[in-house]
């Protein structure tokens, strides 16, 4: 075995351990809740991760430090079987009903827990879940065990930690945002020095604001179950809910306003936030991915209210607005919360073509890199943008004329501009790629008339985008078992922003002599 | 043994934005929450929340305007 093997093996080991702590802590929400059917369900589901990651961290331990590559091995493997171990309560608990032991009481089987005796929709559940992005298997979480209600929103939450930590602190490379936030010259160049303190420092604030969006929910009218749900999958912009139509249940304009800082703070980058606490309130404006969160943001719900006001979907400018902002913003921070559903109002499937399509631009570009959010990220876009005009104005300049390229305060010669913009381009073709495969995949196993087009589109944006919006092609029965695998690797690829799955796809590939 | 030394509010006052009024907020939280689930909803439970929301903005921007 080579040196790399094991120390991918060890970290993965750790990675797993970490995954039964989370298992054996939610364990004390049967407990609390009473549903003592589910706790040896749980406690399988954390002593199986527990016992590999034993075994893989006390038989490599001396191994080496990883390195670049590994850690992204390290990031797509974990993530991958993080989600598959993430998937065992979903479909323990669900063969735990219905086979109802006596001994474990008699709870009552739902269709929707039932979904979950198939073990790709618990693997669907649980891969959207770590990945943020949100669209489920079922088809009314409301009659969900409160268990499986918390494990939804705690993977959530939990995962959207993880994907900080990864851009932030492990995985930063150029064009990644991430590096161009580090390297920045008007700020620090890290929040601190070393990854342990990084992280630390992450969960610090992260826990901080969950407490602040919690009780935010919970003052303007929401249960203090949902408020705890909602403010950890809304921060985490993951986008689970505990109810049958997502935040429409609650139809309440207050909550609606109330989520919208909430999903902001988790598209903004975590470093921002930091210097933020720390009273640099500079960075609200003078930060290039924080700006342009306020600005895309504020454009977006300009468009799309306008659309949906003057496209007749609602008669009053007030509702236009209100939907209009919530589900910009949702799509955008790619927390995926819905308001826009058919027992309300129109449901976001129902919407204009026009209308869909502003949305799925918002899912596509996403919100700032170092964040919770999904998508191609803000700063990518920028440096593109800023990229594209940097090389049409060269043709006007002599060659012997020395140009550099700023960027977020960093003033870029030219190596370092091809590589951030090389990195953000193939990053950006990439993304374009999947997303026109997953398109096709889907228009060709979908019955045909039964959506359209921009439905499509709009479902895969999502779904790769991490977002979680739906217009009604998700679900155990409506998405075929393909479309269920499709969207796996599209949640998968999506949250690693892709080069660090290809990477490992191709060491696996090359290294386990598949086709060579 | 000091306040600072305890298990849980060590590893709070080593992490973050090293600030002890956040540091407090972040301490006082989960207390709050607990409290909230056991007593529910009334005039001083919402009362208090607010107080804790209202401060912590409030406290954010004072920290902007003093540096």
């Amino acid at each position: 075995m080579n040196e790399a093997t094991k120390t991918i093996g060890r970290d993965l080991g750790r990675m797993f351990q970490a995954l039964a702590g989370l298992l054996f802590v939610s364990v004390l929400i049967p407990l609390i809740w009473g549903e003592y059917y589910a706790i040896p369900a749980l406690v399988v589901s954390g002593v199986l991760p527990f016992a590999i990651g034993r075994l893989l961290t006390s038989r490599f331990r001396e191994a080496a430090k990883p390195g670049k590559l590994h850690g992204m091995i390290i990031a797509a493997l974990g993530w991958f079987c993080v989600a598959i171990f993430g998937s065992l309560p979903f479909f323990l608990i669900a063969w735990t009903v219905e086979l109802a032991p006596p001994i474990l009481g008699d709870p009552s089987q739902t269709s929707t827990l039932a979904a979950f005796t198939q073990p790709i929709n618990a693997l669907f559940e649980s891969m959207s879940g770590f990945t943020g992005t949100g669209l489920t298997m079922t088809d009314n979480e409301e009659v969900l065990p409160r268990t499986l209600q918390w494990w939804r929103s705690f993977i959530e939450w939990t995962g959207g930690v993880g994907v900080i930590v990864l851009t932030t602190a492990i995985l930063a490379r150029p064009g990644s945002g991430s590096l161009t936030l580090y390297k920045s010259e008007a700020r620090s160049e890290r929040i601190h020095p070393s990854i342990v303190s990084t992280v630390q420092t992450i969960w610090w604030i992260f826990i901080l604001f969950t407490f602040v969006s919690i009780l935010l929910l919970w003052i303007v009218g929401m249960p203090l179950w949902g408020a705890i749900n909602h403010a950890m999958t809304g921060l985490s912009t993951g986008g689970f809910s505990i109810t049958d139509n997502s935040i429409a249940t609650y139809d309440s304009a207050a909550i609606d306003f109330a989520l919208l800082p909430i999903m902001l703070l988790g598209s903004i980058a975590f470093p921002v936030h930091y210097l933020i606490l720390q009273g640099d309130l500079r960075n609200l404006y003078a930060d290039l991915q924080t700006r342009w969160v306020f600005i895309y943001m504020s454009l977006g719900t300009f468009v799309l209210t306008t659309l949906v006001y003057v496209g007749d979907t609602y008669d009053s400018l007030f509702t236009a607005f209100r939907y209009g902002s919530f589900q910009f913003v949702s799509a955008a921070t790619c927390a995926g919360f819905q308001t826009a559903v058919d027992t309300t109002n129109v449901a976001l499937g129902r919407w204009s073509a026009q209308a869909q399509l502003t949305v799925t631009f918002g899912m596509v570009i996403g919100g700032a890199a170092g964040s919770t959010v999904g998508g191609i990220k803000l700063i990518r876009a920028l440096t593109l943008l800023k990229g594209v005009r940097h090389r049409i104005s060269d043709v006007f300049y002599p060659e012997t004329a020395v140009r550099r390229l700023n960027i977020n305060g960093r003033r870029l010669n030219e190596r370092e501009i091809r590589q951030e913009f090389e990195e953000a381009a193939i990053i950006t073709m990439l993304w374009g790629a999947f997303l026109a495969i997953g398109i096709f995949v889907l228009l060709m196993i979908l019955p045909q008339g039964e959506y359209t087009l921009e439905n499509v589109i709009f479902e895969v944006a999502s779904a790769q985008g991490n977002v979680g919006l739906s217009a009604g092609i998700t679900g155990p029965e409506s998405l075929p078992t393909l479309g269920k695998l499709m969207f796996l690797f599209n949640m998968w690829i999506g949250r690693l922003e892709i080069i660090p799955v290809l990477v490992t796809l191709r060491a696996v590939f090359r290294r386990g002599g598949i086709y060579q | 043994m000091k306040l600072s030394e305890l298990p849980i509010v060590e590893e709070v006052f080593e992490s973050g934005a090293n600030d002890r009024v956040f540091d407090s907020l972040l301490l006082i939280g989960p207390v709050l929450i607990a409290g909230i689930a056991i007593v529910g909803r009334s005039t001083v439970t919402t009362g208090i929340a607010i107080a804790y929301v209202l401060f912590f903005v409030a406290y954010v921007g004072y920290r902007g305007i003093s540096n």
